[in-house]
């Protein structure tokens, strides 16, 4: 028994506080980057530790970080600061897991007019504004001009609609004489990032923003009819062996440079693996990826971004604001971006931070996320539910087990449900919540 | 030996060289890739011997990882405090359940046995909020400070253990006036040494193994355990190549390799006795 | 009570002591609360509120739970027998009295030293469609055999394809029967030699003795090891997630009931539904154990009984 107390006593003594840095209040920081990318963020937080000699931003890489961030929050040792996907704002907002940004930003000067909007969108939930942005991506349809040529299409003419798209698809595909795929101009699964969105150009949404789950409108059963029809003209099974022989996404052997696809829907980033992984002379183009109608004239993409959040019970609200402030000016966001190869979620951008951006379409991806059409994932709590529903009925239609309709009929069946549980939580909820929220 | 005899034995063994074979090809291929270069694990047909053998892939791998070499302190640590901790605990709780007669003793032991049932994700959510309210989460201590509070399992095989000696033992030593903690420091614990380096043995591999205790109790990266770093690193942004997965999937694996390459008469024989009749 | 027995049941209560702490905190109170849980909306961060029976009542029309269950059951329905089938005549093979017998049984054993984590990487790399070792074994065995008969057979792209998925699992977990496989050749051990003997005067061959002896006799073990197997497979987590880095698969042919229970508890912020499920894998395991005990009774061979 002795031992057992002695054990207990020896080792709880265990754990070591960061040792204070200059008598300086420590902030934690938590990142999900790693490599050059995380680079670039540690570069802005070594310039603002040199700024001032109040505070010190503690930054490291973390793993997974939506999940380390929930359990660390709930657990009650959250950090001070974390950077985490934009569509994770509700979801944590919503369960009590954030400090609400509204009164620190006003005082701050911290507008909305400042952002560009579907990012200052991304950052707000319920009328609160619950983040900062980091680093936005938007995405578009990019094109191997190589491969068009070589099938007789203009390397300079991207489809400008989806019966475009298809038509080049037929020019751009390789059969082996026995039937199997040798490349293929687009695969709406290569990489398969928006699998949930689709819908987008298709002017279909997946929620009427109030209180219903629109997973089966016209216009997404339109959408996913078109990547049902993937599997019909190819062969699911053939499709399922041609995807297998890809290497990793950031890799040489990525299908997109190694020329087995020829058109990809990408983000701003695939800039930086083009330069990385793709061949020397791979060339490439940028446009808006095509929509079904050809006849609204607009762009659509879609934005996301990744944002800054101070958790609920984090322990230096204020310093932790300054610092998110502190990212949030011109010079340390272009900073931020330069070194991401993104671009600045501010609605003005200095000259020299296009003349310095090595992606040469980098004004394009901007002018996307500007764009009025410009989509983002649904605010809502239950998006991590509704994403898995939309990857699995994507898969189901993929392997021939459902049809679009019966896939997104699924979809919307349990994700109205789901929905309705939540807003029943929030409804039981929202009068506690609201009045802290609203506390000075 | 008569003459179908052999040949059945000769069957047998070529039967089991090819099995054998099959079950040691996986470690041989986790070896082999993480010497190749990187294009030789993408190029058809696999090869098991790389063109040229790279070393360099494990110093890269580590370098990758990040914090390799604070993951693996951090479950060394682990290991060590639940070793520690389940031994002591296990042996006293074994000890109680097997040398003192007291009234009702094998009906609690059957609820020890039946506690054998309760799966961890039954319990983990609570067990989250009862180490929440102690501040615990994000510490190492929800990871070991349990095994101090003799887990069920290694009970049950300390106590096999314990039933097996001799009462006289016990009495010699309390008619020589020893209280029962005397005996069971000075008389039992020091003829049981093969069984606690058993229980201590599978405390280890169950610590180095343990996934899901380290997935949500701990929250810092500088706190992973290997197992979790080496998940950690499977899942980075942008994906993982093959060649230093299984350097890294390697050197996870190869200090258990090497303690049982040390241990392996008592690992061998402890985990024959956990099937034991009873 | 005597004194005498005070005194012991006194000593006794003291040197189990730190499992009894361990009991109350660890597992009476947890089961406790889980099971109010179970009955409330809980979201961690906002107090849990009472709900009644809702979680259960929307665990019943939840479809992905089902298939959750269905997957585990599945899993569990294959990798329980043929676990027991493959170790078991591993353990009669590496009984017979052949040379290298010793290093035999570490080959078998060594896999189950892999920790799980490793095992999950490691064989996300052997079954990987098109470079893994599996179908590059596998591919010239199926061209063999399509030359033949004919056939179109080609080797599946495993862990990317609902219809194999939760086989690529269920081999991985097979490769790591060496446990057993000691456990039974302990057994093996203890089979009273003179059996063999009768049996053979009685011109039994091999594969009727290996029926009517070894397996009886050492059905005990079996019985442990499959109960074990059990619960061991109703909350098989860490190799799926690995594998899927968190997620649940092509089609969630990967999602197994301790899969989406984490995915409630830590993903959706729904602990009060993760509770529910939890309960109910208590009740299955502890339905399953009960029934399994209950046929062993008829079944299972006890010496000296």
């Amino acid at each position: 028994m002795a031992l057992i107390l002695l054990g207990l006593f020896v080792f709880s003594g265990c754990d070591h506080e960061p040792s204070a840095k200059q008598g300086r209040v420590v902030i934690k920081y938590w990142e999900k980057w790693t490599g050059f990318e995380s680079d670039a963020m540690q570069a802005v937080v070594d310039d603002f530790n040199a700024s001032q000699d109040k505070i010190w931003v503690d930054y490291s890489t973390v793993s997974q970080i939506d999940r380390r961030l929930m359990l660390a929050t709930a657990g009650g040792v959250p950090p001070d600061v974390a950077g985490v996907w934009g569509n994770t704002v509700p979801v944590y907002a919503e369960n009590n897991a954030l400090t609400p940004l509204d009164k620190l930003a006003a005082a701050a000067s911290v507008r909305r007019e400042n952002y560009i909007p579907a990012i200052w969108e991304i950052c707000s939930y319920r009328d609160h504004l619950w983040a900062l942005p980091s680093t936005p991506a938007s995405n578009a349809l990019i094109w191997n001009k190589k491969l068009f040529r070589e099938a007789g299409l203009d390397p300079e003419r991207p489809p400008q609609n989806i019966a475009e798209l298809e038509q080049a698809n037929e020019k751009l595909t390789k059969r082996a004489p026995n039937g199997r795929l040798l490349s293929i101009g687009h695969l709406p699964e290569e990489p398969g990032w928006w699998n949930a969105m689709w819908g987008t150009w298709f002017g279909g949404r997946l929620w009427d923003g109030q209180g219903k789950i629109t997973a089966n409108s016209q216009e997404n059963i339109a959408a996913y009819q078109w990547v049902e029809s993937y599997p019909k003209r190819f062969g699911a099974d053939n499709l399922l062996a041609f995807r297998d022989g890809f290497g990793n996404f950031a890799s040489p052997q990525n299908a997109f440079f190694t020329g087995r696809v020829a058109m990809v829907l990408q983000g701003v980033w695939i800039y930086n693996f083009i330069h990385n992984y793709a061949p020397k002379d791979f060339e490439w183009g940028v446009a808006p990826f095509p929509a079904s109608d050809p006849v609204t004239g607009k762009v659509t993409a879609i934005v996301e971004s990744d944002v800054l959040v101070i958790p609920a019970g984090a322990k230096h609200v204020k310093e932790a604001f300054a610092f998110l402030s502190y990212v949030n000016s011109p010079k340390p966001m272009e900073k931020l971006n330069l070194g991401q190869r993104k671009f600045s979620p501010l609605a003005e951008c200095s000259e020299e931070f296009f003349r310095a951006h090595p992606n040469p379409y980098i004004r394009d991806f901007v002018a996307y996320a500007k764009s009025p059409n410009a989509a983002y994932n649904p605010r809502l709590t239950t998006w991590s539910e509704y994403n898995n529903d939309m990857k699995n009925a994507v898969g189901r239609i993929w392997s021939g087990k459902a049809t679009a309709i019966d896939a997104l009929n699924d979809v919307q069946r349990r994700q109205q449900k789901v929905y309705d549980q939540r807003l029943a939580r929030w409804n039981r909820l929202a009068p506690e919540l609201t009045k802290k929220w609203n506390e000075p | 030996m008569n003459k179908s005899g052999k040949l059945l034995t000769l069957f047998v063994w070529c039967l089991l060289a090819f099995l054998a074979i099959a079950f040691l090809a996986p470690l041989i291929w986790m070896i082999s890739t993480s010497l190749k270069p990187l294009n030789e694990t993408m190029s058809l047909p696999p090869r098991w011997i790389p063109s040229s053998i790279q070393w360099k892939n494990y110093p890269d791998a580590i370098a990758a990882m990040g914090q390799f070499w604070k993951y693996a302190a951090n479950s060394l640590f682990l290991c060590a405090m639940s070793v520690i901790g389940t031994v002591a605990s296990s042996a006293l709780a074994a000890y109680g359940f097997s040398r003192i007669e007291w009234r009702g003793r094998d009906k609690v032991f059957l609820i020890l046995l039946a506690t054998m049932m309760i799966p961890f994700p039954v319990i983990m959510v609570p067990i989250y909020s009862l180490f929440k309210n102690l501040g615990w989460i994000g510490s190492f201590k929800p990871l070991w400070a349990p095994t101090f509070f003799a887990g069920a399992f290694n009970v049950f095989l300390l106590r096999q253990f314990f039933l097996s000696l001799p009462k006289d033992i016990s009495e010699a030593a309390r008619i020589d006036g020893c209280s029962e903690l005397q005996i069971f420091l000075r008389v039992i614990l020091p003829l049981c040494k093969s069984a606690l380096l058993v229980v201590a043995l599978f405390q280890f591999m169950f610590t180095w193994n343990d996934f899901l205790g380290p997935l949500i109790f701990l929250t810092e990266q500088k706190d992973y355990t290997l197992a979790l770093g080496l998940q950690s690193f499977q899942s980075q942004n942008g994906g993982t190549a093959w060649h230093h997965l299984m350097a890294a999937s390697t050197l996870v694996v190869l200090p258990v390799i090497v303690l049982f390459f040390f241990t392996q008469k008592s690992f061998i024989e402890g985990i024959a006795s956990t099937g034991a009749k009873n | 009570m005597t004194r005498q027995d005070k005194h012991q049941l006194k000593v006794g209560l003291a040197f189990i002591s730190p499992w009894i702490v361990g009991f109350l905190a660890l597992c009476v109170y947890p089961l406790l609360s889980s099971a109010w849980y179970s009955l409330c909306d809980y979201s961690v961060l906002s107090p849990a509120v009472f709900v009644g029976a809702q979680n259960y009542r929307d665990i019943l029309s939840d479809e992905v739970f089902w298939k959750a269950l269905s997957n585990t059951i599945f899993f569990a329905a294959f990798a329980i027998p043929l676990g027991l089938f493959v170790s078991l005549s591993l353990a009669i093979l590496l009984n017979f009295d052949l040379p290298g017998k010793g290093v035999f049984r570490t080959i078998f054993f060594l896999p189950s030293l892999v920790p799980m984590v490793s095992l999950a990487v490691l064989w996300q790399w052997m079954l990987n469609g098109e470079l893994g070792l599996v179908n590059n074994l596998l591919n010239p065995i199926l061209h063999a055999l399509n030359h033949l008969l004919g056939t179109q057979w080609s080797a599946p792209n495993w862990l990317q394809d609902a219809r194999y998925a939760k086989w690529g699992i269920i081999f991985t977990g097979i490769w790591g029967v060496g446990n057993a496989v000691v456990i039974y050749l302990a057994g093996l051990q203890d089979v009273p030699r003179h059996l063999y003997e009768s049996a053979e005067i009685d011109g039994a061959n091999f594969f009727q003795k290996t029926l009517h002896i070894t397996v009886p006799v050492i059905s005990p073990v079996i019985y442990f090891n499959t109960i074990m197997g059990l619960i061991g497979s109703f909350q098989v987590f860490a190799v799926p997630y690995v594998m899927t880095s968190g997620g649940d698969g092509p089609e969630r042919s990967l999602l197994f009931i301790a899969t989406y229970l984490y995915q409630n508890a830590f993903d959706y912020w729904n602990m009060g539904y993760a509770c529910a499920i939890g309960m109910i894998l208590f009740v299955i395991i502890l339905t399953l154990t009960y029934v399994s005990t209950k046929l062993s009774e008829k079944h299972v061979y006890y010496a000296g009984k």
